[in-house]
């Protein structure tokens, strides 16, 4: 007995990481969104170890922060509305952009948008859109070509929809009309009410299981993101992605750096590093997510390139909105979603 | 005698100092935020308000409790009929492998359950194993549909929540003394007469056990019926979630978390009144 | 009951328990990356799993936190049971509302109230946090289950040592300890196998520099479960299978008190 006491002292001891002051940077990113060459590149050109993190939705990012400024992470990758909200929230630094030189690399279509205007606080780094995904085996689907398609009786308990409050809510404003940003109660209201006459056909909420399901053809008909669609045709061809009539939703992961950084040199030269046009290419090749840098995306294969379920033309794009911060109407969207649920 | 205080004050002042840092702590920091106001840029302001509380009298929140009550009193019921037969044979068991086989129980466990989930999900969807035998050997002529339905939440949690019942159990069945059991039987008792009467009493510390242990977080859980359900509807575990992460509503995820709690507590305490046997010890052994 | 019935009924239970895993385990020879059905043989993954290095320091990680964490609870579980039955002091029935409501405590609340804690604390975030957390809510469900057993003790063991003059500490040692062995045991096993599977709370209270396995398996998930995690489970399952079944077959047949 007491030799186990003295061997878990001795393990505990021993176990506890020593905190050396050595050269590093801190990244908090979402799982499967870059490749460990990568990261095994930057360590042997810059000599900085990377301590590479993850996180799986922007909500948990955001209350770990909040709970606690100090946590110490150096670069976070929160998505459009995040952004907006944590820069509100004074939650980001301030990003100098001339040491930065890497920065021209990116798609101009990409910037400047209303979530950070002039990209003081974020630097792109993959961007996806949301858009109805079909099953050809099974649907028509030059039928399928609006949001408003999902709500014919015919699919009762068919649909897959994205478990997420503004998706959800997005795709049935841009029905109405509206933006995907309103904050007018009333839009609100009969985007709820709209809603609620949907929900017999939809047979669950789902975010991460999206790829299987319709590989193994369990759900053949949904909302989803065109990364997992287009990841899942390599396994069913028979998928296909539409940019629905009524515009789509736009989300931009992008690089920002929390104000409780404590490598902030290291921080900007991994950012630059991700900036560069062949690092780039490579992750995005890598992982199956689009990238926003210009340059990288001109070097890629011919197949890629002209993959609109990828990268959808301007045309299609035009149709395209960035999602932004709702500030106080954040708590009427809730305050639905959850009446949705439980009257589910 | 001198010694014994000593043991008895640093035994009690080891457990005390712990709890209070790390539960009675974090506890009322939750307890005092239920009555803060929300802020949606700073989270909650400093200032005492009962409107969450309030916010919580509507009615669709009780169909979100009663829905989790009913979904956890169902896991924890078939738990324990799944497991005390269990539980009783391999205590009883009179074999040199009896510990091999309780680590046997739990060595599943220690694989992810998000893992093991989507191995269920693998067994119960449309084209998965369970139904791919049930169409072979013609039991059934179209796919079960019991993904996505309450069934598979139940199983689900069952699955999870198993070895949290038995193992309780196991301790408590491990230490019944056949005596009684001889003894019952030598007064004329059958099977059941002393199964209800001596062996039932016996192990109610047990079972009582066990229920906690699976009752309880089964009303907080909300990732495998979320998975295994479809997240079409909501329970508590999803509710306060959402109240923490998607909505910054920290009061109102806090008091959902009291109400809870609260709820929780009251029903333990009813329980333990009308079942004078499942009485705690309170009166103290061998104190001077 | 006949010796067939028990048999086949403890049976049963092991196969609901392990049907899972062995499907897990064939799937990690499954050729496909997303898709749950079978696509033909391969070792793929295998080969994946053992490229991946940081996987492997990951998985240490959360061993190292499982063990110490069941240990340290198991200790003070054991403890505030034992305290709880023997003693009457003040603030008892706190005591046993804190436990209480440790259990019931949904871990997102646990885990932001923790993190809010070790800020105010001004603790760095990592290993250290990480244990007292889990350490934390492990402890009462080895009190609960420690106490299960406890109430079925026969007192005048007590008053017996106490007559031939054993103190308080050497009953504790001497007596109860090996009384409650299998439930002390259980304690372990039930705080070892939540510390290894708990996302939640070890989400908010770990830090840049120590990732644990079911974070980093819970934010796969996110964008695609990869088969190599498949392989991983097994690989570990195996391993603590095989050290289990070793280390029992090699104790000599312990001598019941």
């Amino acid at each position: 007995m007491r030799r186990v006491c003295f061997f878990i002292l001795w393990f505990s001891l021993f176990a506890s990481p020593a905190y050396t002051a050595e050269n590093i940077v801190n990244i908090y990113n979402w799982s499967n969104y870059i490749s460990n060459d990568v990261l095994k590149e930057f360590t042997q050109e810059t000599g900085i170890k990377v301590n590479y993190t993850t996180y799986d939705s922007n909500e948990t990012l955001y209350a770990k922060l909040k709970a606690n400024p100090r946590t110490g992470y150096d670069v976070i990758v929160p998505s459009t509305y995040y952004v907006d909200r944590m820069r509100q929230q004074g939650m980001l630094q301030a990003l100098d952009k001339s040491r930065l030189p890497n920065f021209k690399h990116l798609n101009p279509a990409l910037l400047n948008k209303s979530y950070d205007p002039g990209n003081h606080y974020s630097i792109p780094y993959f961007w996806s859109t949301t858009g109805i995904v079909v099953n050809s085996k099974y649907h028509a689907v030059q039928r399928l070509q609006a949001w408003s398609t999902l709500w014919n009786p015919v699919y009762r308990n068919q649909l897959l929809l994205l478990d997420d409050v503004h998706e959800v809510f997005s795709m049935a404003l841009m029905v109405l009309g509206f933006s995907p940003n309103d904050t007018h109660p009333e839009h609100i209201r009969l985007a709820y009410l709209k809603l609620k006459q949907l929900m017999p056909n939809v047979r669950l909420f789902n975010n991460d299981g999206v790829k299987s399901l319709f590989i193994d053809e369990d759900l053949t008909l949904g909302m989803a993101w065109n990364g997992d669609v287009y990841q899942a045709t390599q396994e069913n061809p028979a998928l296909r992605f539409i940019y629905p009539k009524e515009g789509f939703v736009i989300s931009i992961d992008s690089m920002a750096i929390p104000i409780g950084a404590s490598h902030l040199n290291n921080a900007y030269t991994f950012i630059n590093f991700i900036l560069r046009p062949d690092i780039a290419k490579k992750i995005s090749l890598a992982t199956g997510f689009a990238t926003p840098n210009l340059t990288a995306y001109k070097m890629m294969p011919k197949a890629t390139l002209n993959n609109s379920m990828i990268y959808p033309d301007k045309k299609t794009l035009q149709r395209g909105r960035v999602q932004d911060d709702v500030g106080a109407a954040e708590s009427i969207y809730q305050h639905y979603w959850e009446l949705l649920k439980i009257g589910g | 005698m001198k010694v014994d205080r000593l043991f008895k004050g640093t035994t009690i002042s080891i457990v005390w100092l712990w709890l209070s840092v790390f539960a009675l702590l974090p506890t009322l920091l939750v307890l005092i935020t239920s009555f803060l106001k929300n802020d949606p840029v700073d989270l909650f302001r400093w200032q005492f308000s009962l409107q969450n509380y309030q916010a919580l009298l509507n009615p669709i929140y009780f169909r979100v409790f009663w829905h989790s009550f009913c979904v956890a009193g169902l896991c924890s019921l078939i738990c324990l009929v799944l497991s005390y037969p269990f539980a009783y044979l391999l205590a009883r068991l009179d074999s040199k492998y009896k510990n091999l086989l309780l680590f046997l129980v739990i060595i599943p466990f220690w694989t992810s359950s998000l893992i093991r989930t989507y191995a269920i999900i693998s067994i119960l969807k449309a084209k998965g194993l369970l139904n791919s035998v049930l169409l072979t050997l013609g039991i059934i002529h179209h796919p079960l549909t019991i993904l996505y339905t309450s069934t598979a939440v139940i199983i689900g949690l069952v699955y999870s929540l198993l070895p949290f019942m038995i193992l309780p159990l196991y301790a408590n069945i491990e230490k019944l003394d056949t005596q009684f059991i001889d003894a019952a039987r030598d007064l004329g008792a059958n099977t059941l007469t002393t199964f209800t009467r001596v062996i039932l009493p016996l192990t109610f510390p047990g079972i009582m056990g066990g229920i906690i242990l699976v009752f309880l977080p089964a009303m907080s859980m909300f990732y495998i019926p979320d998975i295994l359900g479809g997240a079409k509807s909501l329970l508590v575990g999803n509710l306060i979630q959402n109240e923490f992460l998607s909505a910054n509503n920290w009061p109102l995820g806090s008091a959902v978390s009291m109400v809870l709690t609260l709820a929780m507590g009251v029903l333990l305490l009813l329980y333990r009144r009308a079942n004078k046997i499942g009485q705690y010890h309170d009166e103290p052994i061998g104190e001077i | 009951m006949n010796r067939l019935a028990r048999f086949s009924y403890l049976a049963v239970i092991y196969c609901f328990f392990y049907f899972p895993i062995v499907l897990l385990i064939i799937y990690s020879f499954n050729n496909s990356t997303y898709s749950l059905l079978w696509h033909g043989f391969t070792l793929d993954w295998y080969k994946q799993l053992g490229d991946d290095s940081d996987l492997a320091v990951v998985a240490l990680h959360s061993l190292e936190v499982g063990v110490l964490a069941a240990s340290f609870a198991t200790l003070i579980g054991t403890i505030a049971a034992t305290c709880m039955y023997r003693y009457r002091f003040f603030g008892k029935h706190l005591l046993h509302g804190l436990l209480f409501v440790l259990i019931v405590s949904p871990d997102i609340v646990m885990g932001i109230s923790l993190l809010i804690l070790f800020f105010l604390l001004h603790m760095r975030l990592g290993f250290w946090t990480l244990l007292l957390s889990h350490i934390t809510f492990c402890i009462p469900f080895v009190a609960v289950t420690v106490y299960s057993r406890l109430t079925g003790l026969d007192k005048n063991i007590f008053e017996a040592a106490r007559d031939l003059g054993a103190t308080d500490f050497i009953s504790f040692r001497r007596i109860i300890i090996p009384m409650l062995w299998p439930a002390i045991l259980a304690g372990w096993l039930l705080s070892f196998t939540l510390s290894l599977d708990d996302v939640i709370i070890s989400f908010f209270v770990t830090g840049p520099d120590f990732q644990i396995l079911p974070l980093y398996i819970y934010s796969l998930v996110r964008l695609g479960l990869k088969p190599e995690l498949n392989a991983l489970c097994s690989v570990m399952f195996a391993i603590t299978l095989f050290i289990v079944v070793a280390f029992q077959l090699a104790l000599p047949r312990k001598v019941n008190q």
